[in-house]
C-alpha cells in the first residue's frame, strides 16, 4: 500500500530540529538517537581495541604504560558490551518493534526517551575517569579484592560504577517499556506465535535484562559502599568474601551475554527468511527454544568460576553444555531455511550468514570452555578472548552490520550502495577472522589475558602480529561503511515501501514511516502478513504489487506449518 | 472490499486491550517491581552469603547496642497498617468514592513517613554503623534500600494525594491509584522479609 | 548484485575454500602443549575428543553454508517462489534429541576426566604452599625453606618428578592464578579470610624439564611479571636442589669495618628512579654499593647474572652492600621491586 506520508504543514507543529531530537518521544526518532550514540561509543572503544592491539603486535612496551594499557582493555569491554551492543540493539528494537506489531508507538514513549538520554551521561560518567586522574582500570569484570578502595584507589572506578548503575537503569526501563509494548500494543490477529522472531527475541531478552541487570545494580551498590563507605561485603579481612562479588557478577553476567546475542539472531532470522524467499523453518521450535536460551541463561553462571575452586563444576559444566542444544536447534532452523531456498547475497544476506559462520566457532569454543578439565587450561587465556570475540563480535556485531543494512533503507527511504557494502563486507570478515582465529592458539599455548607485555622466548609474537594486522583491517573495513552511510543520506536510491519483498508489517507503510506508523493494516493471520499480502498463497506474486486486502482461507495448510 | 477488510482500519490498530485487560500502566508497574524483587534478591543474597561464612557469633558487633526488635516489631505493624489502609483506598475509588480515597491515601501516607522516621530513630541508636563489619554492611544496605523505597513511595503517594484532592481520579480512570498501591504492598512484602531475616532468623 | 550463474559459483567456492584453508592456517595446530603431567595427558585427550567433534560440526555446518550460497543462488529473472517449508517435526525432533545425547557424553567424559585431575594421593610426594601476591610469588617448601622471587624475575619453583606434588594456594592481596601452560592446569589464588579453605591441586609431574608458569588472573600493572618457572628434576636431584637452597638462604653478610676497599654511591630518586643508569667497580676484588633511598618507596639492588639480591631499603634510609669479587664485563643492575623502572648498566673493569 502505497502510503503518502502526512507531512504537517501548519508552522505551528515546526520546531527546531535540535530541540526536536532532544524532546522526541518517537520511537522512531529514539530508536536512531540510540544507533547514533551507540556507534559513537563503538569507535571510541574501537580506538582502544586498536591501542591493545598495537601494543600486543610485538614483545615490549613501545606505546603506553601498564596502566594506561590496563585502563584501555577494561574501558574497550565496559564500553562494547554497555553502551555498543546492547544499545545499538535496543535501538533497532526501538524502531523496528513497535512497526512490526503494527503498534503507532511503544507502551511508555516518555520512559523511552528517559532511558535513551540516560545513556551518554552514563557513558559519560564512565569515560570521566580519564579526566580525574585515569579511567577505572580493573577489567569490565571488575573483581574485587582488585577494585576495593585499597588496590584501586582515585575516583575512576567510583564514576565506573556510578556510570554503569545508570546505563543498567536505562536497560531496565526499556525493559519494562518493550515488554508492555509487546504484550499490550499488538495488533488485532497478531497472536503472540504470529509475531515476527525478531520481536519474540527481543521479548526474551528484555526478560533476562528485567530480571539479571538488578542483581548487578546490588553488586555495583555493595561495591560502591566497600570503597567508599568502609563496607565488608566482599573485603576477607574484615569478614567479607571475594568470590561473592563474582557470584553477583557473573549471574547477572552470563544473562548479559545472551541479552547481547539474542536480538542479534533475532536480525537474523528476519534477513534469511526474506533473502532465500521462504519462510524461517521451525518457527515454533524456534521460540521455544529461545525461551529455553533465556531460562537456561539463569543457571549456567559459575562456569565464569571454574578455577575458583569454589563452585559445584558437574552442575554448572552440566547446564552449559545443555545449552548448545536450542542454540543448535536454532542453526539448523537457520540452515534448513536455506535448503531448496533462492538465495540473493545481498548485504544484509551476507552479514546474516557471517554472523551463523562465526557465531558457530564462537559457540565450538565455548562447548570447549565448558568442560571444567579444559577450562582449567583455557581460562583466562586469549582462547576465552577468542571466544568471546568469536560470539560478541562474530556474532552480535554481525548482526548490528545485518540489521544496519536491512533496515537502513526503511528509516532513511534511502537504499545503501551494494557494491560497498560488499567492500565492507569482506574487508571485515576477512580482518576479524584475522584478529581473532589465531587468539585460539594464543590461548591454548598458554598466553594469559589482559597482560601488557609478553616475553620474545614465549613463541607468541607472530600471532600476535598476525591478529594486530587483522586489527587494523577492521578498523579501515568501518570506513565504507560510513562512506555509504553519509553517501546514501545524501543521494541513495529512493527504497520504497519494500525494497527486499519482505515478510513482516514494517515494510507494509512508508520508507520511512509515518509519524503514526501505519495508515492502514493489512490482515494478520500468519507470521508472514506481508508474504500473503503479496504472494497470495504462495504463488507468482501479483502484477504491480497493489497492497488490496487478500484474504486467507482458514484452513490454508501454510498457514498451519508442516510439510505442504 | 470484504466485511472484514473493513474492520481492519487504522483507528482499530490502538484497540488491543479489552475493558477488563489489565491496563498498560498497571502492567508496567508489576513489570518494575519484579526488576526489584531481582535487585533485593541481590542485596539478600549478600546478607546470606556473609551469615553462611561466618566464623563464630552472627549479629551486631560486641559493645553495640544490638538489635530492637521491639521496635522493629512497632516498624512492622505500622507499615502492614499502612498496606491495609492503601487497600482501603483502593476499593473506595473503585466504588468511586474519591472523598475516601483522599482518607485513606493520607493515612498510608502519614504511617509510610512514620516508618521512614521510625528507621532513622533506630539507626541513631543502634551503636554500630555500616563499616562496622560484615554484620553492619549488610544490615544497613538492606534496611537503608528498604527504607529508601519507602520513601520513594511517600513521594508517589504525595502525588496520589495531590491528585487525589484536585478530583482527578474516578472508578473508571485511576490506573495511578492501582499501580501505586501495588508499589506500596510490595514494599510491605521486602520488610516482612526484612523483618524476618534479620531479626526472626538472625 | 549477481553475476551469471557458472562464474559466480566458482568464485563463491574458491573464496569459500579460501577463506577455510585461511582460518585453518591462522589456527596453528589449535592444541595445547604436549602434557608433562598425569592429569595434564587425561585433559588433553579429552580436548582432542571435543576438537574431533567441533571439527565435525565445523566442516557439517560450514560446508553447508557454502553449498547452500552456491546450489540455492537464485537466478536473476526469476520470480518463482521455491516450496514454502514450515518446518518437519520428524527432523526436528532428530536434531534436538543427537545433540542432547551428544551432550550427555561430552558430560560423562568431563566428570570422568575431571575426576583424575582431582584425585587427591593420600600421601604427596610433597606439599608446597604457593604464596601469590603483588606481583611475585614466593613458595613454601616443609623444613622452613622459602623461595622467592621479584616482580619480572620468574620464582623458581623446583618439583620432583613422578611423585604426587600438592599445592596450596594462596593470595596475599588480591586474586591471582597459579598457571603452568604445559602443565594444563591453573587454580585462582584467593584470599577466602574465614569464609574457606585456601585451594590445593595436586599432579604428577612426568617429565624433568624447566616449564613456564604465569599469573592467570588479572591483578594489576604488575600483572604480566608475576611469573615463576617450574624446575622439574628427579628426586634424588631434588632432594640435593632442596638441600642446597635450605643451605644458601642466608641474605648476603652486611659489610664490617673496612670491607670495601671501593663503595660506589647510588641514589634511589623521585618518582622510582635510580639517580645514575650507569656505574663501574674493578674486577677482581670485592667492592660496595651503597644505595640512598630519596624515594617515597622501599627499593633494593639486585645483580642477576651473580645472583645477587639486596635487601630493601626504607625511604629515607640507606644501606651499604658488600659485593663479592666479579671477573670483568658488562653485567645488569636493578631494583628488584622496580625492575622495568630502574636498571642501569655495571661495566666491571680492570
Amino acid at each position: 500500500m502505497a502510503t503518502t506520508t502526512l507531512e504537517p504543514q501548519a508552522d505551528t507543529y515546526r520546531r527546531s530540529w535540535v530541540l526536536d531530537w532532544l524532546t522526541t518521544v518517537d520511537h522512531k526518532k529514539i530508536g536512531i538517537l540510540y544507533i547514533v550514540n551507540s556507534f559513537i561509543f563503538f569507535f571510541a572503544a574501537g580506538i582502544l581495541a586498536l591501542v591493545i592491539r598495537s601494543e600486543l603486535m610485538v614483545p615490549g612496551l613501545q606505546f603506553v604504560d601498564i596502566e594506561t594499557y590496563n585502563q584501555a582493555f577494561t574501558m574497550h569491554g565496559t564500553i562494547m558490551i554497555f553502551l555498543f551492543v546492547v544499545p545499538v540493539l535496543t535501538g533497532f528494537g526501538n524502531y523496528i518493534v513497535p512497526l512490526q506489531l503494527g503498534a503507532p508507538d511503544m507502551a511508555f514513549p516518555r520512559i523511552n526517551a528517559l532511558s535513551f538520554w540516560l545513556l551518554p551521561l552514563g557513558g559519560g560518567l564512565i569515560f570521566s575517569g580519564y579526566l580525574f586522574g585515569g579511567a577505572a582500570a580493573e577489567g569490565w569484570t571488575a573483581y574485587a579484592p582488585l577494585t576495593s578502595e585499597r588496590f584501586a584507589p582515585g575516583v575512576g572506578t567510583d564514576l565506573w560504577i556510578i556510570g554503569l548503575t545508570l546505563v543498567g537503569t536505562a536497560s531496565i526501563l526499556g525493559a519494562v517499556n518493550f515488554i508492555a509494548t509487546i504484550f499490550k500494543m499488538r495488533a488485532p490477529g497478531m497472536t503472540l506465535f504470529r509475531m515476527p522472531i525478531f520481536v519474540w527475541t527481543v521479548l526474551v531478552t528484555a526478560t533476562l535484562i528485567l530480571l539479571a541487570t538488578p542483581v548487578l545494580a546490588a553488586g555495583l551498590i555493595a561495591l560502591f559502599i566497600d570503597r567508599n563507605y568502609g563496607g565488608s561485603f566482599f573485603d576477607p579481612s574484615v569478614g567479607g568474601n571475594p568470590v561473592l562479588w563474582q557470584h553477583i557478577f557473573w549471574f547477572f553476567g552470563h544473562p548479559e551475554v545472551y541479552i547481547v546475542v539474542l536480538p542479534a539472531m533475532g536480525v537474523v532470522s528476519e534477513i534469511i527468511p526474506v533473502f532465500s524467499r521462504k519462510p524461517l523453518f521451525g518457527y515454533k521450535a524456534f521460540v521455544f527454544a529461545t525461551i529455553a536460551i533465556g531460562l537456561l541463561s539463569f543457571t549456567v553462571w559459575a562456569h565464569h568460576m571454574f578455577t575458583t575452586g569454589q563452585v559445584l563444576l558437574p552442575f554448572f559444566a552440566f547446564m552449559t553444555t545443555l545449552i548448545a542444544v536450542p542454540t543448535g536447534v536454532k542453526m539448523f532452523n537457520w540452515l534448513a531455511t536455506m535448503w531448496r531456498a533462492k538465495i540473493t547475497l545481498a548485504t544484509p544476506m551476507l552479514f546474516a550468514l557471517g554472523f551463523v559462520s562465526m557465531f558457530l566457532i564462537g559457540g565450538i569454543s565455548g562447548v570447549m570452555l565448558a568442560q571444567p578439565p579444559i577450562d582449567f587450561h583455557l581460562q583466562d587465556t586469549y582462547f576465552v578472548v577468542a571466544h568471546l570475540h568469536y560470539v560478541f563480535f562474530g556474532g552480535s556485531v554481525f548482526g548490528v552490520f545485518a540489521a544496519a543494512y536491512y533496515w537502513f533503507p526503511k528509516m532513511t527511504g534511502r537504499m545503501l550502495n551494494e557494491p560497498l557494502g560488499k567492500v565492507h563486507f569482506w574487508l571485515h570478515f576477512i580482518g576479524f577472522n584475522l584478529t581473532f582465529f589465531p587468539m585460539h592458539q594464543l590461548g591454548l599455548s598458554g598466553m594469559p589475558r589482559r597482560i601488557a607485555d609478553y616475553s620474545p622466548d614465549a613463541g607468541w609474537t607472530i600471532l600476535n602480529l598476525m591478529s594486530t594486522v587483522g586489527a587494523f583491517m577492521i578498523a579501515i573495513s568501518v570506513l565504507p561503511f560510513l562512506v555509504n552511510v553519509i553517501a546514501s543520506l545524501i543521494n541513495g536510491q529512493p527504497a520504497g515501501d519494500d525494497p527486499w519483498e519482505a515478510n513482516t508489517l514494517e515494510w507494509a507503510t512508508s520508507s520511512p514511516p509515518p509519524p503514526y506508523n501505519f495508515d492502514r493494516l493489512p490482515p494478520i493471520h500468519s507470521e508472514r502478513p506481508l508474504f500473503f499480502l503479496t504472494h497470495g498463497h504462495g504463488h507468482a506474486p501479483a502484477a504491480g504489487r497493489e497492497h488490496d486486502v487478500i484474504e486467507e482461507p482458514e484452513d490454508d495448510p501454510e498457514r498451519r506449518g508442516g510439510l505442504a | 472490499m470484504s466485511a472484514r477488510a473493513a474492520a481492519v482500519d487504522s483507528h482499530d490498530v490502538h484497540v488491543t486491550a479489552r475493558e477488563s485487560a489489565m491496563p498498560t500502566a498497571l502492567l508496567g508497574m508489576l513489570l518494575f517491581i519484579a526488576s526489584e524483587v531481582m535487585f533485593f534478591g541481590g542485596l539478600f543474597a549478600t546478607y546470606f552469603n556473609a551469615r553462611a561464612s561466618a566464623a563464630g557469633e552472627w549479629g551486631p558487633p560486641a559493645g553495640a547496642h544490638g538489635l530492637d526488635i521491639v521496635l522493629a516489631g512497632v516498624l512492622t505493624v505500622v507499615l502492614v497498617t499502612s498496606s491495609f489502609t492503601m487497600q482501603f483506598g483502593v476499593w473506595a475509588i473503585r466504588r468511586g468514592d474519591i472523598g475516601k480515597l483522599r482518607l485513606w491515601t493520607a493515612l498510608t501516607l502519614i504511617l509510610g513517613v512514620a516508618f521512614v522516621l521510625g528507621q532513622l530513630y533506630d539507626y541513631s541508636v543502634l551503636g554500630f554503623g555500616i563499616a562496622d563489619g560484615v554484620f553492619g554492611t549488610t544490615f544497613y544496605t538492606l534496611t537503608g534500600f528498604h527504607g529508601a523505597h519507602v520513601f520513594g513511595g511517600t513521594v508517589g503517594l504525595t502525588i496520589l494525594l495531590a491528585r487525589a484532592m484536585r478530583g482527578q481520579f474516578s472508578a473508571r480512570n485511576h490506573v495511578a491509584v492501582e499501580a501505586i498501591s501495588i508499589y506500596w504492598h510490595f514494599v510491605d512484602v521486602v520488610w516482612i522479609a526484612v523483618f524476618s531475616t534479620i531479626y526472626l532468623l538472625r | 548484485m549477481p553475476t551469471t550463474g557458472a562464474r559466480s559459483r566458482a568464485r563463491s567456492i574458491v573464496r569459500a575454500g579460501g577463506l577455510l584453508l585461511f582460518l585453518m592456517l591462522l589456527g596453528g595446530c589449535l592444541l595445547p602443549p604436549d602434557p608433562k603431567t598425569d592429569a595434564g595427558q587425561d585433559v588433553f585427550n579429552l580436548y582432542i575428543l571435543v576438537l574431533a567433534l567441533a571439527a565435525l560440526v565445523f566442516v557439517g555446518v560450514e560446508g553447508f553454508i557454502v553449498y547452500a550460497i552456491v546450489r540455492y543462488r537464485r537466478e536473476p529473472g526469476d520470480d518463482a517462489l521455491p516450496e514454502q517449508h514450515h518446518g518437519n517435526t520428524k527432523v526436528e525432533i532428530l536434531w534436538t534429541a543427537i545433540p542432547s545425547v551428544i551432550v550427555l557424553v561430552l558430560f560423562v567424559m568431563s566428570v570422568i576426566t575431571l575426576g583424575s585431575v582431582e584425585a587427591r594421593a593420600d600421601r604427596p610426594g610433597v606439599t608446597i604452599e604457593v604464596v601469590a601476591k603483588q606481583w611475585t610469588w614466593d613458595f613454601r617448601y616443609p623444613d622452613g625453606v622459602e623461595v622467592t622471587g621479584s616482580s619480572g624475575r620468574p620464582t623458581e619453583l623446583p618439583l620432583p618428578v613422578g611423585e604426587p606434588v600438592r599445592l596450596v594456594i594462596i593470595s596475599e592481596d588480591v586474586n591471582h592464578a597459579f598457571f603452568v601452560p604445559e602443565f594444563l592446569i591453573k587454580r585462582d589464588a584467593i584470599d577466602m579470610g574465614e569464609n574457606a579453605a585456601p585451594n590445593e591441586i595436586e599432579f604428577t609431574v612426568t617429565e624433568a624439564g624447566t616449564y613456564a608458569g604465569q599469573c592467570a588472573e588479572f591483578c594489576g600493572v604488575g600483572h604480566a611479571d608475576m611469573i615463576f618457572v617450574v624446575n622439574a628434576m628427579p628426586r634424588a636431584d631434588y632432594d640435593a636442589h632442596m638441600a642446597a637452597l635450605a643451605a644458601g638462604a642466608t641474605p648476603p653478610p652486611a659489610p664490617g669495618e673496612g670491607d670495601c676497599p671501593t663503595t660506589i654511591q647510588v641514589a634511589a630518586v623521585e618518582s622510582i628512579r635510580f639517580d645514575t643508569d650507569s656505574i663501574e667497580a674493578p674486577a677482581g676484588e670485592d667492592f660496595c654499593i651503597e644505595l640512598t633511598n630519596n624515594d617515597a618507596v622501599e627499593h633494593d639492588i639486585g645483580i642477576d647474572e651473580i645472583g645477587f639480591d639486596g635487601e630493601n631499603v626504607a625511604p629515607g634510609e640507606s644501606i651499604t652492600y658488600l659485593i663479592p669479587a666479579m671477573e670483568a664485563g658488562d653485567y645488569t643492575f636493578y631494583c628488584t621491586i622496580h625492575p622495568r623502572e630502574m636498571v642501569g648498566e655495571l661495566k666491571v673493569t680492570e
